[in-house]
């Protein structure tokens, strides 16, 4: 807290990364977008005694323990962020509100495939929800941003940040041209806690069916919404009891004996 | 993992409010001194959550009462909802994501040989994860909106 010297290095960062500011291009079907956020962390990341030695081990472990505080700032706007739009989320269809469940199919896929790379406690970050800021936080708050959990989700928040919005544009299509689904439900899965993955996606599809375009923003938009008031208590009762579940039951599949020590869910 | 008292949490909620509001002013058109109020606002529905988080029994983290304070605050008709509504339009949740992910670069440095150990996997995961919640929702929804012939 009294590290005067960390605050001012990140006060910098913050600085040139806002004049830098965002930056779009196109990349083959999509747009990538660079966000200060990025140069931030990228930038923070090169201050390591790796790379130009500007921070030390001390100012690196401070850092890592503020992380917990300084996200609840965050989360307190993007609570008055879902607020506004409660009224129009309580009046969503009942195909919306329960698609919502579909947003555990994250750990069915996630968990056998981080722990067959040999991951361990990172899997229980990475792969209990899509790792937006909501569940950073809880990850933080839980088992600290420090520690394997924290790194697990801190990979998938980055990965999805970095690349995401092109995926998630070019999953639709995909979906869309490839998959026995309609358009409505396709729209209804864009909303996963991300406002610009769902609007990839509902573009995508836009695109491709625009006589149904109005529906297909109002979909997109009213799930995406529904996903930033349920992601977090989904996760923290749901998500995470269920990935702790698989993840003992793999890792002794796996390893032969349940987990113990460091592997061992805290 | 270091904890924090009430009062250690409260200067690092005005430091990083004080970044936020700085880089709000830089990257954004809010005015320095228009975002003020917005960020105070923040702060306080951060300190109260992180409080209930931490002195109410049932081991509810401190970030959902975070979010639900945040959301109960801002719906419409709530007394004083309009005001806050007006406050924070002026202060960008980009702004506020700017000096987190500088603390979490720093941080990174100290376990990059970790992060470059799993970084290939984390990507293909990624991927993986992204497929996992979209296909997932669509089954839902598709046999849903069938069940209900509104496709």
């Amino acid at each position: 807290m009294k590290n005067f010297k960390l605050h001012g290095v990140v006060l910098l960062l913050v600085i040139i990364a806002e004049l830098i500011g965002i930056h779009k291009f196109q990349l083959g079907v999509g747009v990538v977008v660079l966000l200060p956020m990025l140069y931030a962390l990228i930038f923070g990341i090169f201050l390591a005694p790796k790379f130009l030695k500007v921070v030390n081990k001390v100012d690196m472990q401070d850092a890592g323990s503020l992380l917990g505080i300084t996200l609840m700032l965050l989360m307190a706007r993007y609570g008055t962020l879902v607020g506004p739009t409660l009224p129009k989320i309580i009046s969503a269809s009942p195909a919306l509100i329960l698609q919502e469940f579909g947003n555990l199919g994250t750990i069915f896929l996630g968990v056998p495939l981080a722990m067959y790379f040999g991951l361990k406690r990172e899997t229980i970050g990475a792969a209990h929800s899509i790792a937006r800021e909501p569940n950073v936080a809880l990850i933080g708050e839980r088992y600290g941003l420090d520690s394997a959990e924290g790194r697990g989700v801190m990979g998938v928040y980055i990965s999805g940040t970095v690349f995401g919005t092109i995926f998630f544009g070019l999953m639709a299509s995909m979906a869309a041209a490839y998959l026995p689904f309609h358009p409505y439900a396709l729209a209804m899965a864009s909303g996963v806690g991300s406002a610009s993955m769902m609007t990839a996606a509902v573009g995508s599809l836009s695109a491709m069916y625009p006589q149904m375009s109005d529906q297909l923003v109002a979909f997109g938009a009213a799930s995406n919404m529904l996903s930033g008031l349920d992601g977090l208590y989904m996760a923290i009762w749901v998500a995470l009891p269920l990935t702790e579940r698989m993840y003992k039951h793999i890792y002794k599949f796996k390893y032969g004996a349940y987990p113990t020590g460091e592997d061992a869910a805290k | 993992m270091k904890t924090y008292n009430m009062l250690e949490t409260l200067i690092i909620l005005v430091i990083v409010g004080i970044m936020s509001l700085i880089g709000n002013t830089i990257g954004s058109k809010n005015g320095f001194v228009e975002a003020i109020p917005g960020l105070l606002i923040l702060i306080a529905i951060a300190l109260v959550g992180i409080a209930m988080g931490k002195y109410l029994p049932g081991g509810i983290p401190g970030v959902a009462y975070v979010v639900t304070l945040g959301c109960i605050l801002t719906y419409p008709g709530v007394p004083g909802a309009d005001f806050i509504n007006a406050c924070m339009k002026k202060v960008g949740f980009l702004a506020l994501c700017t000096p987190i992910l500088a603390y979490a670069g720093v941080s990174i440095g100290k376990d990059l040989d970790a992060f470059a150990h799993s970084g290939w996997r984390i990507v293909v995961l990624s991927c993986v994860i992204f497929v996992g919640t979209y296909l997932g929702s669509a089954v839902i929804a598709q046999v849903i909106l069938k069940y209900l012939g509104q496709i």
